[in-house]
Order: structure tokens, then sequence, then C-alpha cells
């Protein structure tokens, strides 16, 4: 056998003073990485094979082990990093794509971190959100171009009445929504965790190109369907029980190509989910092989609006990249009533390495762009935009808002509150917190119970952490933030990197 | 403890007369009273102490278990049941037709309603008594010697005891003390005898077990089950005589000596416990009064033949579902199932007795065993008979399941007994275990391994409650 | 049977099969609580191999669940005790096994058809099995599962809940 040449990552460090030989590690461990010896009464631990996923530290009664990434050094040198070696010896001995879960880590500048929010302090007095009306319902969908109104006097109305007939929108009770993940790639578990959650709260989540799971019917009236490349799961019922449909077009994490599902994982559910044969590896295609042209993707919007006989709006998602403007614009001018953008940082089950991380752009540059181009070409009512692409604190939402998106989209963040370590070995299917597989012995580790709770949880503090922020600075209605690039500063950022984003330097005032 | 003399002939009424203070009496009593808050409940036992487990008596023995302990019922038990306890009091016949009873000391009772529930008493076998004093010392002495002994008082001989009540327990207890015996000789190797060698075995004595049959438990173990247990009796220095019983007991003086075996051996012995088994005492019942087998016949209500005449426990002869037809099955959670049922039907409420099956739990010097039904059987006219046995070597366990046409009907489990009462369960609720009669010999075998209607059963309601 | 007055109020410990991930946490912290230091690491160093627990964890594939005694309303498990050791509390339901009467005779054991009383021989020979924990609120096996598989809730609601989170699509095993 020759030679092998990956090391370990992580090192399991156990305290033997605490480690009542339990097992609990042994039992709940699917890398096989903790092993029993009953003659010696210990528990041995093989660090190689350990993905760090902390579900051993997490469950231990004793609080014996912690993990720490502790990776062999190699000489210090900037250009050749130890991780460009490893994936060498990776690629050395298997001859393959290098494959990577979640959204990419590189240090490339997080822009959320480096602008900043307002807040009011004489000129106009801040709001007490506890104590006064805060308004952060979010509609989705294509406004009219010129409501028209008629006085009626009506006190109970405010004494007018909205003539014009609305297009058909989304109702969001807080700008918050979870990110298209398909059954598939995820677990049945966390897609109902995720629709009752998103039922609850009265916001959507997305169902992803995997299909629309029988189970999740009963939550339709929170349901954006997708109608993704590989069209699974598309049929006449699947749009009927969709609230909105969005056609996917690229993805945050892999923009340009498609996806694939091994056959040996397509059995049963997912194969009937996806309306494909047990066993059949599901392919989604890297275009549509319909779409070949904006052309093209008109013609896909109006037939599914036709379909679904314009009750319900229709968008597009796709990946933020160089020329997301014009891109943006087109897809506006071919009838969309909502452009989903996915930016760099965004997650998934399963990406080539160097795609996820050298192909695209981040989402803060890409929303501040589309809005300007947009505003100036007056078509920015027509359609709502989404940002998505690690989100990772309400912060992020106030900042995406106020740089021009309607809402956004969460999903890395909705995975870890449902308990993902972000050990980004999605594409193995053993995520041990039963999130990102369909092995059955680890699928039950998520409760939708407890899942759905969680997730509760993170909107509801977060939509007070907005309402907190908004109305540090005096706005009472997230209307008033969209856009208003006024609010923001950016800090060590460049000449050009402010004027992409559309944002003064912190120190400059009006 | 109050003991009232009837010396005057008028009968005493009450609503439900209870014979017997035992585990059937006073369950049936407790159903009675939870039914009836007020009616009068009389009962009538030979004994003189209050409720005290026949089992428990072996452990009294054995120091375990100390007097005051020895009740199973609580001991304000007749007074929160407002029951009127009678001691000592011997029932001496049952006058069906005026339903009324008459005791030893010549009391009368009008009973509404009557449960028999007098338990069982002490198979004595006849064994003929021979004198060995040196040089027949003995005639010279008083006459009461019992040396020309006839074979029917050989019982009151010092040193040989029955192993039933309280009071024999106590008795041997004494005895042993008094003596200083370290070795003890007991006729019958079945489940009494048993009983008994474990707590003698507990007390540090050796033990000679005299057995008819070729192997000890002989009606509930099988060959190798019994050698289990045999092999680690006789590893402690005690003797199990086999094929074998006592043709003569030999006394010295007032006092047993030693015991003449079948086989010509002679064995010394001071102390001799008869336990070859118990038969039904219904000695005070008349001839045809009512129906009587081995036992008093009852019906699924635990009716008799007699109308408002009920029987329950060791006297009675109820249906055992293993065999079809009916059998005195003489354990107590049979004896306080029948004397629930009997109860609550005499009272007037309805209630079934679904029929038991044999089981028994004994541990000998560390080797817990249960044996439960049907173990020894190995063909049956018409139906289908499969046995499964696993033996480890190793960790000194057996297990045996016998299977009749896809159903439980026996089960023997030396070394290991968790999770035995799931067995019970199969058999008495006469499970089809074709389809997981693979996994029935695994030492795990668990609820996770049963058909799954059944497990939906044994987990009540349609959910999963488990 | 002896039907006492609330038994379909009493708090029992259910399980939802299809949550139970084995991972026996629900052993070890019902060892804990039954053993004399009642502290995880110091009971486990000690007193390892004489503390039993009292809830079992079954496991055939990828399905297990935890069991334990069942509080039955007609216990066979009283019925056979000849010493009056195991009795059922007439105010709190709970089954207990009184360890200064048992003799450790096992007919519970031959009789329970959970099979969930097991044979403590670490000192006196009894009987040992699931107490309900009741000098707590929550039994410690419900409150320390991590994926709160094992419910304690009354008879009906435990009915609520399986009937819920069945979707009526999901088959009984």
């Amino acid at each position: 056998m020759a030679l092998k040449l990956n090391q370990p990552e992580f090192e399991i460090e156990r305290d033997t003073d605490k480690c009542i030989s339990c097992q609990v590690c042994v039992r709940q461990c699917s890398n096989d990485v903790h092993e029993y010896d009953s003659e010696q009464d210990v528990i041995y631990s093989d660090s190689i094979k350990c993905v760090g996923c902390h579900r051993c530290e997490s469950l231990c009664p004793a609080g014996a082990l912690k993990i720490k990434e502790v990776k062999s050094q190699f000489r210090t040198n900037y250009n050749w990093t130890a991780e460009h070696l490893r994936n060498i010896y990776k690629q050395a001995d298997s001859g393959g794509v290098i494959l990577t879960g979640m959204g990419c880590d590189k240090p490339y500048a997080v822009y959320w971190d480096r602008i900043l929010f307002n807040a009011s302090q004489v000129t106009n007095p801040p709001i007490d959100p506890l104590r006064e009306p805060m308004e952060i319902k979010t509609f989705i969908g294509r406004k009219p171009d010129n409501p028209v109104f008629e006085i009626t006097g009506d006190p109970c109305a405010r004494g007018v009445k909205l003539k014009t007939e609305l297009y058909p929108q989304l109702e969001l009770s807080t700008p918050i929504m979870f990110s298209a993940m398909s059954y598939g790639s995820i677990s049945l578990n966390a897609c109902k965790s995720l629709a009752a959650a998103a039922s609850e709260f009265g916001t959507y989540y997305n169902t992803g190109e995997g299909g629309l799971h029988k189970d999740l019917y009963k939550y339709s009236m929170n349901t954006i369907v997708q109608v993704a490349s590989g069209r699974f799961g598309v049929d006449v019922d699947y749009l009927e029980k969709g609230s909105a449909v969005e056609i996917k077009i690229g993805q945050g994490a892999k923009p340009g190509i498609g996806g694939h599902l091994p056959g040996e994982k397509v059995t049963g559910d997912i194969s009937d989910t996806r309306m494909i044969p047990e066993g059949t590896d599901a392919i989604s295609p890297a275009p549509h092989h319909d779409i070949y042209s904006i052309e093209d993707l008109a013609q896909l919007i109006y037939a599914l609006k036709e379909a679904t006989d314009w009750s319900k709006p229709v968008g597009v998602k796709v990946s933020a990249v160089h020329n997301i403007a014009p891109i943006a614009s087109g897809i506006v001018r071919a009838g969309a009533d909502f452009v989903s953008i996915d930016g760099l940082r965004g997650g998934t089950g399963a990406a080539p390495q160097v795609i996820r991380d050298n192909v695209g752009i981040p989402i803060e540059l890409a929303i501040a762009s589309v809005d300007d181009r947009l505003r100036e070409e007056g078509i920015r009512h027509r359609a709502s935009i989404i940002a998505a692409g690690s989100i990772r604190s309400s912060a992020d939402i106030v900042k995406a808002i106020a740089l021009g998106a309607d809402a956004v989209y969460i999903g890395t963040a909705a995975l870890v509150a449902m308990g993902c370590h972000l050990c980004q070995k999605c594409y193995t299917g053993k995520c041990n917190w039963g999130i990102a597989t369909q092995d059955p012995y680890l699928t039950r580790r998520l409760n939708p119970e407890i899942g759905t709770r969680r997730l509760l949880n993170l909107l509801k503090g977060w939509s007070l952490e907005i309402k907190e922020m908004l109305g540090g600075v005096g706005i009472n209605a997230i209307e008033s933030l969209k856009g208003n690039r006024e609010h923001l500063r950016g800090v060590g950022l460049s000449e050009k990197e402010l004027a992409i984003l559309g944002i003064k330097h912190a120190g400059e005032a009006w | 403890m109050e003991v009232k003399n009837y010396i005057n002939r008028t009968s005493e009424i009450t609503d439900y007369a209870i014979i017997g203070n035992s585990a059937a009496g006073l369950a049936a009593a407790e159903s009675i009273r939870e039914l009836d808050k007020t009616g009068k409940i009389s009962i009538l036992s030979e004994e003189d102490c209050r409720n005290y487990s026949k089992p428990l008596i072996t452990y009294l023995m054995e120091g375990t278990v100390s007097l005051d302990k020895i009740h199973f019922k609580s001991k304000n038990f007749y007074r929160d049941n407002n029951i009127d306890i009678r001691l000592n009091t011997r029932v001496k016949s049952i006058d069906i037709n005026k339903m009324s009873l008459t005791c030893g000391d010549g009391g009368r009772y009008r009973f509404k309603k009557l449960l028999i529930s007098s338990g069982g008493k002490p198979i004595i076998p006849e064994i003929k008594a021979v004198c060995t004093c040196i040089n027949n010392n003995c005639k010279s002495s008083k006459s009461n010697s019992f040396c020309s002994v006839n074979s029917k008082n050989y019982k009151d001989i010092e040193g040989i005891f029955t192993l039933a009540t309280l009071s024999d327990a106590l008795k041997i207890k004494n005895f042993i003390k008094k003596n200083n015996i370290r070795e003890v000789s007991i006729l019958g190797g079945g489940l009494i005898g048993l009983k008994s060698a474990e707590a003698f075995l507990e007390m540090g004595m050796s033990i000679n077990i005299i057995e008819l049959a070729d192997r000890i438990l002989t009606a509930t173990f099988d060959e190798q089950a019994s050698g289990i247990i045999e092999k680690r009796i006789i590893s402690k220095g005690s003797n199990i005589y086999k094929n074998n019983t006592i043709e003569e007991i030999h006394v010295t003086g007032k006092k047993i000596s030693g015991c003449g075996l079948k086989d010509g051996r002679k064995i010394e012995c001071s102390l001799l416990i008869i336990a070859i088994g118990v038969t039904p005492d219904t000695g005070f019942i008349k001839n045809g009064a009512l129906k009587v087998n081995r036992g008093i016949v009852v019906d699924k209500y635990m009716r008799t033949s007699a109308k408002n005449i009920y029987a329950a426990g060791d006297v009675a002869e109820a249906r055992d579902i293993l065999l079809g037809e009916k059998r005195c099955i003489a354990i107590w959670p049979l004896a306080v199932r029948q004397g629930s049922v009997a109860g609550i039907n005499m009272a007037g409420g309805d209630k079934k007795y679904n029929g038991g099956f044999f089981m028994n739990s004994v541990e000998i010097l560390d080797i817990p065993t249960i044996s439960m039904g049907m173990t020894n059987i190995t063909e049956e006219k018409g139906k289908n008979i499969e046995i499964l046995k696993d033996f480890n070597p190793g960790k000194n366990t057996y297990k045996k399941v016998v299977i009749r046409d896809k159903k439980i009907i026996g089960v023997i489990m030396a070394g290991n007994i968790e999770r035995a009462g799931i067995y019970a369960g199969l058999i008495q609720n006469e499970i089809d275990i074709s389809s997981v009669k693979d996994n029935i010999l695994r030492e795990d075998f668990g609820i996770v391994n049963l058909p799954v209607d059944y497990k939906k059963h044994l987990v009540s309601g349609e959910g999963i409650e488990i | 049977m002896r039907e006492r007055p609330g038994d379909n109020k009493m708090k029992k410990i259910y399980i939802q099969e299809e949550y139970c991930i084995g991972c026996r946490l629900c052993e070890i912290y019902c060892q804990v609580k039954h053993s004399k230091s009642k502290k995880i690491i110091k009971a486990f160093r000690e007193e390892k191999h004489d503390i039993l627990s009292r809830v079992l964890v079954e496991e055939i594939g990828y399905n297990s669940f935890a069991i334990q005694c069942r509080h039955c309303e007609d216990a066979p498990c009283v019925d056979a005790c000849i010493s009056g050791a195991m009795q059922k509390n007439k105010n709190t339901g709970v089954v207990i096994c009184d360890g200064d009467k048992c003799v450790g005779c096992w007919s519970c054991i031959m009789v329970c058809p959970y099979g969930v009383i097991r044979r403590d021989v670490s000192s006196r020979k009894v009987a040992s099995k699931c107490d309900l924990c009741v000098d707590e609120d929550i039994p410690e096996c419900v409150k320390n599962c991590p994926n709160e598989a094992l419910k304690f809730v009354e008879k009906d609601k435990n009915k609520e809940i399986q009937v819920k989170t069945k979707d009526g699509s999901q088959k009984l095993h």
C-alpha cells in the first residue's frame, strides 16, 4: 500500500481524570473515531478520522472531551500554505475533485465587518421598540408603477383607499426567510423544522431543488417552491402548493456548475419526492437546457405565471458574479417579481472546493451595485431583492437592507441554529447532527420539535435586535431603511469599495 | 391479636366467610372490601398468627427476613379493611345447603358467600422407622420412647420436620441452633426441597438431597439445567442422591440418627426435612359436597360446583392454559390473582380468571434460575413441538425454549434470568412467535425482538406508548 | 382491575421511538441518580459496577428506544411479590420496591412482561427497577435526554403527542 500523506486535522483531548468510559462518544460518532477497549475499560480515539463536528464533546456527560484544531505544521511559507500542500496530497492519492461543504471559509474581506450602522442622538430622536410601534413587516413581490389612491374620508382607513390592483405579494412578519436547502442535501427532519418554524413565525422557507415532500404539504402557505435545472419534483401540484415560485439559475457556493446526487442516495422518499426512479443519479445540469438567453428566461417566467394563474410571485435566484448588476436588470425586465442573489459565502451540501472558494463576489458588493443599477434604470420597484450568502447576525441583516435588499435568506445560520458545527463534511452524508444526512441512524438525532423551537428562537431574537437597531436610529418601519445608505459608514475600506457600496467612510458626515 | 372462644352454639352471621389467611384469602378480602365497603368479612385461619407470607419462611430460617418483616400485607391490614380475623380456627365441615360452616372449637358461621382458600398440606410419605439404639437400651426407658415406632407417627421423631408453615420454620431454626446442626438431609429434590436447600446453603450448612428421579427439579428442569445446579451444589461439598429414596429412618433415643436409602446406603443425619410435595387441603369437605379432583374444581369466575361458594389458591383446581384443562398450580402469583378474581365476583363484580401456568424462581448458590410452563415435553400427538436450546459454558448460562405449534409453552433459564418475564408474557398471551424464532435464544432478547402486533398490544393503546 | 382513581392523571415516562438516538445517556444519568455520591465522575469511579440503571435501551438496526417500569395499573409484580416489598403507592401511583422487605426471590422478574426489573447483587440481593425519581420534579432520564425523546406526561397527553408526530404518513414500526 502506497504511503498515505494525509494528516489529522483535529486533536481529541480526553481528560482521563474525568472520562468515565460511558461510551456515549463511541456510540455517537459516525466517523468511528472513538473505540472502547473492554479489557482495560478505556476509550481510544483515532484523531485522523475526526472531522471536528463536536458531537462527542457536546454529549459527553463528564465534560471530558475537547476538540482542538491542531494541524501538523510545515515550514512557514506564505505562498505554499499548508492547505495547498494537503490538497495536492489528497488529489495525488485519489485523482478526484476535492469536495467540500458549507460556505467559503477563505480570508476574503467580509464587508459586513467593515460597515457600521448609525444611531440617532440629538437631531432625530431614537425610538424605544418595546414601547412604540415598530414595523418590520416586509412584502416580497412587484410593486405597482403608479399607485392610484382615492380620497374617501373614511377615518378607519385614514381617509384613503388604494385603487390600483396589487401584484401578488408574499407577506413576511420579519425580513428573514429560510434559504433553499433541498430534501436530499438535508434530512427530512431538518426540512420539517424549517417549514414549521417558518409557518409559526409568519415567514417562508424554500424547498430547494429536491421537490416537496408530502409531509410538508400542510405548510404550503409558507413554502417557496424552486424550479431548478433538474426540474425535480416539478408538476402541477408542486406549483399549486407553493406560495411563490423561484427559478434557480445559480447558487453562491458553486456559480456556473450544476449539482449531482449519487444514485445510491436516491432511494425511497428521495426518489418519490424528486420524481425520479430509485438508483438513478440526480443530476442538475449547469444551465437549464431550455434557458440559453434572457429571452428564454422571460419565457419560462411567464409560463410559470400562466401555470399558476398569475396568483403567485415568480422570481429568479442567481449567484453574485462579476456582472451581477446588468444580469439583475435583465432578470427584472424579463418579468421576475423578485431576484434572489446568493453571494460568494453562500453554503452548499457539496461543491468542488476550488469553485466554492474562488468563484463569485461578496453579497455586500452585489446588493449595493444591483440596487444602484435598478434605481438608475427606474425599475427598482418591479422586483424585490433578496440577499443571501452568509448572513450571520441581525446586524448583517440591517446592513443588507440598508444597502438595498428587501429581505434576506438565511441558510447556514439556520442550520447552525439546529446544531451544525460547520465541519464542512456535509458531502459525506455522515452528519452527526442529523442535518446533512439521510442515514436513518443519524436523522433521528434532529428532533423536529427541538429544531423548530431553536429556529423560532433565532428568528425571534434577531427580529427583536433588528427592531432595537431601527429604533436606535430613529426609524419605525423597515421600509424606511431600505436602500438608505446614509445610515451606513465604511471603516478601513478603499475609495473604490466605498464607491461601489455607495457609502461614506466613518467620520464623514453630511 | 384477638382470639374469640365460642362455647355457645349459636351461629355467627357473616356476609363473606374466607377460609385461609394467606395469599388467596387476603387478596380476596381486599378485592371484596374495594367493592363492598360495608359487608362483613370474616377470615378463619387455623394458624395462630396474623398474615405472613408462606414463601418467606425459608428466608426467615436463613435469616434474611426477621419475624417482624414476615407479613406481606401491612401491619394494620385487618383494621384498615375492617376484617374480622379469627385465628386458631380450623374449619371442620361445611353445610352447603344451610350455607354454614362448623369449626373445630364448635363455633358456627352462617355466610352469604364463602371462599375456600385453605391452601395445601405437605405430603407425608409412609416410611418405616427403625430403632438403632445400642443393645436396645431404649427398651428400658419410658414407654413413650420411639423405638418401637410404627410408620404413622415417625414424623413426631425429633429432628424430622416438614417445612410448610411459619411455626415449622421457627421450630427448625431453633432445633438447628440448639443442637448445633451443620448438615441437613432433604427428602425431595423438587421445588420445595430446593427452596429449603437454598436456605440451608445460605446458612452455610451442607445438604444431602435425596431424590427419586434421575435428577433434581425433574418436573421443571431438563437434564442440562439440573446438571448446572447439581454441579454447583456438589462443588460446595453437598451431596445429591439420585434415583433414590429413604426406606428407613434410623432412630436413636427420641432423635433421628440416620437414614437407610433404597440403594442400600446408609447416611447419618440429625435433621431431616420432608419436602416431597403438597396436596390441597380439602379434608374438611365431605365426599360429594363439592366437585373435588385433586383440588376443588372451579370455573373461570372461581366458582365451585356449589352456589355462592368459591375457591382460590393452592386448594383450587383452575384452568391451566398450557394443558388446556384444570389443574392445581400451587404458586403465589396465581393464588393472589385467583383470590382477587374470586373476591371481585363474590362482591358482585364480574371478572374472569384467564388461566395460568406453572412458573418458579429459585436461586441456588448464586445461580439464579427460572422455569415456566411445560419444559420437559418432547412430543405431543397432533402438535408440532420444537425445542430450542443454548448453553454457554463460559458464562455457565443455559436457556431453553419449548415451542408448540408456533407458541411458547415452556422456558428454562439458568445462570441469567434477565427479562425472563417477557417470555411469561408471550406464554400467557399465547403469541405466535414464528416470526421472531431466530432471536428467541439471544442473551439480550428483548421487547425490540417481539412480533410487531404483540409489541403494539403490550404497549397499550394504538400509539407507541412504550 | 383495581382502578385507582386518577390513574389516567398520573404522569408516566413515554418515549417517542423515532427520536431515540441510542446514546444511552438516560442509563448513565439513572445510574448517577441511584449512586451513593450522586456525582457522575465520583459515582463511576467508585461504584461503576454496583449501580444498576433502571432504564434499559434496546437497539435493533438503527432503531432504539428506552424502556423502564410502566407502573402498571394492575401490576403483576405486586401480585407476585411474596414479601409485600413491591407495592403501588395509593397516592402517587408509583410502584416501588422496598429494599428492606425485598428478599431477592425474583418472582417479580419472572412475571414482568416488559422485563424491566433487574437483579441487584451489589450488596443484599434485591430487585431493582424504576422509581420514577419520586423526589424530583422530572425524572433524571427525561431531563437528560439530549434529543427530548423521553417525555413525562399523562397518558392522554402522550397519545396526542404520538398522533401529532405521526403526520398521518408514518407507519408504525
